[in-house]
């Protein structure tokens, strides 16, 4: 295992010798892969057209390689999601011996089901308190994180990203506890800053959300950052020391040379955390203690409701469609998102 | 192997580490790179943030329920932590298992998922074969799959397989992700320079020696970055082990966790003592490779 | 090539491994399998039975609640099931409408029909199915009755003797008028405390409780039996439910709650803080007052509940037909749930027997205890379980139970009047239930 050849020697030597900083930047990218700092940008990769991607190399070991992933992945994963979909057409009431064929009855209903379109509305209402400030916050620690004058970088850096280890299931127990109305820590820092009321974290259906939000972002405000920062330490030096030239002012190095430069990575952040945000579940689930999503059902959300309808009501039929449908809206978010960042790219062209 | 990627750490690039390069900027000083105290109070408070519910675990899991019923509720540790954490194996005397079980499990799935996910991404980066590209586009898609949505059917599939209450039911489902391929596509097609595999093979190794022995030592580092995300992710999983597992020997330390809740009742200070070690050995492998960790997450970014 | 070979053979060996991972079994030779949520067998009961049969090793796994019954019904389609699954009873009605899943309790060698009289008829009758089947036996029971702080009481000017204070409220008309006249004696730093959204003080923790309370009282809920196993659906015309509903907005209305919900980490502080001074607490709960308010012992004290008897939680035992050691399923339950074993976990747990033959014993009947105040808890619970009917609890039960509650959350946090709260409640039923 431990044999090394010239041939890794070699390669280790020269990948550190198309640079330190050039390794950065080639970082992985599912947009534009193989740009060079400084390069002119080019959208459209020309990976694909390389004269031959390794044409020495076998072709067909492609399909032995994959292969395991392939087999393993259609028995385990798409296997079940495709029975689910079957199931979604029929009335199945999982101890009953006989599952009569409704068509598109649950979907149907679904359509009508005011409890869904609930779910719906809290699933992006909290997607939208759990994204776009945890943005703001990621980016802005990337911008401290970035100084290279920062004394105890590696700390600070490590530090960040103790959130997105533990488990959701332990930590919700404590947000509870903070988010209490009464009682809760967050109340009383309230009463202390002088605020004249109690926000009920947990009643209410906006402060639910942000409770909910709260507790998304705690977990991955450092992560994002990270990935920001990694950005940032890609943008080249050049650009920032014209910026400097110029006399530009703080605000607007990073307003005009660092944002555009992190177009793509903010899309990224925002589809990842998009996919993710429509699925959320163990963070409401662990706040409510139970699959209603609230007394009220105030912080039900889609994947939440999914699980309710097949265990608590056990209709799997009607919780297939369910997940049928966060299927499509995660399709969509997709494609507009996809759409956008294409559209921008384009306008950039111009 | 682990040598190996002791020897990689140095080829890799330690964000933490100050490099020549940054020393020559930091002669200069332009006015935008002058760190404020600002800065570092920011920073203080997203780090005490960061840390204090683990704290707060420990403070609960260290007083009595009233202590926390206070008003304003006592924050500092108490002395029943010994008593707690005793009265946690009590109540579940196979605790240790469980820590056990879960080190096993998150091992095997970690080393599955780097291997399969490694030799599918170099594929997808690197080899020219027929229908690469909308395979590719089949992985990014699948990601989008909502997990829980074949929850059911794949316990009835491992039920059929005669895997429930085994590890294999934990195992096997997890032993390759789209998630994983696609992470691996990136990072080979970013590392690996085309040229040095063209050498290889002109110099005759076969496909898979190119894989071992060129591809490999240079992903090793991202390859245990993406191993240690499955590790953490197999820990903190929790819904498919409570459905799969039943007897208290195999359970999994997120289900034995849950051993610990009465019926209709918490008691939080058993409850805490329980998610405090359920949690612990999290940590203390945090401090051993957050460093490598914090990289992985960097290299793996989508940058610019 | 001969790497490849080698990691395929490791690969082999690790997969060959993991085939043969299984749970290590002790040298015993029996193992009974028991699924349950929370501490249905309590831990006391291992150890003796341990004691009494070293050849029987229980096995126990424990799933939210919600979770565990979705695992018993995925276990079913698997027939890979325990050999003991408790049932809740928000469940059984559920389960009721399967009985062909599980044991038949009335053959043999259960032939629990001998045994049938030493339990309470309306527990007994939440493991029956629709057909008749017995298909499990009652543990506790969760006959609920109200804990009262009689030092709130006194400064409130109540009386505070439990009697006295059990005659205030005959019907839930005058528990709600009763918590009106002790909320007009909160300072006026309490009152102005709720108005202005800071912590709310209040007669009873959480006036939504009631709800369960009433309705458990009618001799029928949500459904009628029709020996169907869908069962026949009276939710819109049963007067018991509006009754219910009713009742709980009208103390809704009156503000007597202080709006905390049970089991949050407020309601602990609450209880050690005297926010409120009732709570409708089902025999387990005194276990956890206790526990989470150690200080406030001998400040609480036990009267009747309006209107009669009221029951929350509690499970069924019950043997899966594809279970494996059905008969050292059946000698242990039958031992854990006879009168003897019930009354020792009483005292120890404060779970109240749903054997309804200990009800005269002495050992229960005189059990007083000091934490709340001495009073003959045995005599006080008892009294209530018996004035509660069977009633017969259909499958979607739980789904029903869940819009209603819905329902009255709304009218609570004023998002809804009382009248279109119940309106939109029906309709959500009908789309779902039908």
């Amino acid at each position: 295992m431990n044999n090394k050849s010239p041939v890794s020697d070699a390669s280790q030597t020269s990948g550190n010798s198309t640079g330190r900083g050039g390794r950065r930047t080639a970082a992985p990218s599912p947009w534009r892969a193989d740009a060079q700092p400084g390069a002119p940008r080019k959208r459209k990769s020309s990976r694909r057209e390389e004269p031959g991607s390794i044409r020495a190399l076998n072709p067909g070991w492609g399909y032995v390689f994959t292969a395991p992933f392939f087999i393993m992945f259609l028995i385990f994963g798409l296997a079940p999601v495709v029975y689910s979909t079957y199931i979604a057409f029929f009335n199945w009431d999982p101890l009953e011996l006989e599952h009569p064929f409704v068509g598109l009855d649950n979907f149907a209903l679904l359509l009508d089901d005011g409890q869904f379109w609930m779910a719906v509305g809290n699933t992006f209402s909290i997607w939208f308190f759990s994204t776009i400030p945890a943005m703001i916050m990621s980016i802005g620690l990337a911008a401290i994180l970035r100084n290279p004058n920062l004394r105890g970088a590696t700390f600070w850096r490590t530090i960040l990203l103790v959130p997105n280890i533990t488990s959701v299931l332990a930590i919700a127990i404590i947000f509870g506890q903070l988010f209490g109305r009464d009682f809760g820590l967050i109340n009383l820092m309230l009463d202390i800053f002088g605020f004249d009321r109690h926000i009920d974290w947990i009643t209410e259906q906006v402060p639910s959300h942000i409770a909910i939000a709260t507790m998304i972002t705690w977990r991955w405000v450092g992560y994002n950052s990270l990935i920001f920062l990694a950005a940032m330490l890609a943008i080249p030096n050049e650009l920032y020391e014209s910026a400097s030239l110029d006399g530009a002012s703080k605000w607007q190095t990073f307003r005009f040379v660092t944002l555009p430069q992190l177009r793509n990575t903010i899309t990224f952040v925002l589809i990842v955390g998009t996919i993710g945000g429509l699925q959320v579940f163990a963070e409401p689930l662990t706040l409510g203690g139970n699959f209603n999503g609230g007394d009220s059902r105030q912080f039900s959300t889609l994947t939440l409701f999914l699980y309710e309808q097949a265990f608590v009501n056990n209709k799997w039929g009607y919780a297939a469609a369910v997940g049928i449908m966060i299927t499509l809206i995660v399709l969509v978010i997709s494609a507009i998102n996809f759409w956008l960042t294409r559209r921008i790219a384009s306008e950039d062209a111009k | 192997m682990s040598s190996n990627l002791t020897q990689d750490s140095d080829y890799e690039i330690d964000p933490g580490k100050k490099q020549p390069a940054a020393k020559i900027e930091r002669r200069r000083t332009p006015r935008w790179r002058k760190m404020s105290l600002a800065s570092y109070i920011t920073l203080a408070l997203v780090a005490l943030l960061s840390v204090f519910p683990f704290y707060w675990m420990f403070i609960v899991a260290s007083n009595g329920n009233e202590e926390v019923s206070k008003v304003p509720p006592t924050m500092v540790p108490g002395p029943r932590f010994p008593e707690v954490i005793s009265d946690v194996f009590t109540a579940n005397p196979f605790f240790g298992w469980s820590l056990f079980n879960t080190v096993f499990v998150g091992t095997v799935v970690a080393i599955a998922q780097v291997f399969f996910s490694s030799i599918a991404g170099f594929a997808f980066a690197k080899l020219n074969f027929r229908g690469r590209k909308l395979m590719v586009v089949f992985v990014i898609g699948t990601m989008m799959l909502p997990s829980q949505l074949g929850i059911i059917p794949l316990y009835m599939l491992v039920s059929e397989l005669g895997w429930i209450n085994t590890l294999t039911a934990l195992i096997v489902p997890a032993l390759v992700t789209a998630f994983g391929v696609f992470w691996m596509r990136q990072i080979i097609d970013a590392q690996i320079p085309n040229e040095l595999l063209e050498a290889a093979s002109i110099d005759g190794a076969g496909v898979f020696r190119v894989y071992w022995s060129i591809v490999f030592p240079i992903i090793a580092q991202s390859g245990f970055v993406l191993g240690l995300f499955s590790f953490l992710a197999t820990w903190n999983d929790f819904l498919w082990p409570l459905l799969v597992l039943n007897d208290p020997q195999v359970f999994t330390v997120q289900v034995a966790v849950n051993q610990l809740k009465s019926s209709y009742t918490l008691d939080y200070a058993l409850n805490m003592g329980g998610a405090f070690l359920a949690t612990f050995p999290l940590l203390i492998l945090f401090v051993v490779v957050g460093r490598r960790l914090v990289s992985g997450v960097m290299d793996g970014a989508v940058k610019g | 090539m001969r790497n490849l070979k080698r990691i395929g053979a490791l690969l082999l060996s690790v997969f060959v491994v993991l085939g043969v991972v299984q749970p290590a079994k002790a040298a015993t030779p029996v193992t009974i399998t028991i699924w349950s949520f929370g501490n249905v067998i309590e831990p006391w009961a291992i150890t003796e039975y341990k004691k009494l049969h070293p050849e029987v090793t229980l096995q126990i796994k424990k799933g939210e609640l919600d979770a565990h019954h979705q695992s018993l019904i995925t276990a079913f389609l698997a027939k890979k099931t325990p050999d003991i699954a408790a049932v809740e009873v928000s469940y059984s009605g559920y389960f009721r409408s399967y009985p062909s899943y599980f044991e038949d309790l009335r053959k043999a060698p259960y032939n629990v029909g001998t045994i049938e009289k030493n339990y309470l008829d309306w527990r007994w009758d939440q493991g029956v199915g629709y057909d008749g089947t017995v298909f499990g036996m009652p543990t506790d029971v969760g006959g609920m009755q109200v804990a009262y702080r009689v030092d709130l009481f006194k400064s409130h000017g109540l009386p505070t003797d439990r009697k006295a204070v059990s005659a205030l409220w005959p019907t839930w008309d005058k528990f709600i008028a009763t918590g009106q006249k002790y909320n007009s004696k909160l300072s006026a730093a309490e009152k102005t405390s709720c108005t202005k959204k800071k912590i709310c003080y209040g007669f009873i923790d959480n006036a939504g409780t009631i709800y369960n309370a009433v309705l458990n009282q009618a001799s029928a809920k949500y459904y009628e039996n029709n020996n169907t196993k869908d069962g026949k659906l009276v939710y819109s015309t049963n007067p018991a439910v509006k009754k219910a509903f009713d009742t709980t907005t009208k103390a809704l209305k009156a503000n007597i709650g202080t709006r905390i919900n049970s089991f949050t980490s407020d309601w602990n502080v609450g209880m050690n803080n005297g926010i409120f001074a009732t709570i409708l607490a089902p025999a387990w709960m005194m276990d956890y007052i206790k526990q989470q308010a150690p200080k406030t012992k001998g400040k609480w004290d036990i009267a009747d509940l309006p209107g009669g008897g009221g029951n929350l939680g509690g499970s069924q035992l019950t043997i899966p037909k594809s279970a494996k050691n059905k008969t050292a399923a059946w000698e242990f339950m039958s031992w854990y749930l006879a009168p003897a074993q019930q009354l020792t976990i009483f005292k120890k747990y404060g779970l109240f027997p749903s054997a309804s033959s200990l009800y005269n014993d002495p050992a229960l009947k005189n059990f007083k205890d000091p934490f709340f105040n001495n009073a003959p808890v045995g005599a006080i619970y008892t009294a209530g379980a018996l004035k509660l009917k069977p009633i017969f609890e259909g499958k979607k039960q739980r789904a029903i139970d869940n819009i209603f509650g819905q329902a009255l959350s709304r009218v609570a946090i004023g998002k809804q009047t009382p009248a279109a709260a119940w309106q939109q409640a029906l309709s959500e039923i009908k789309k779902s239930v039908g």
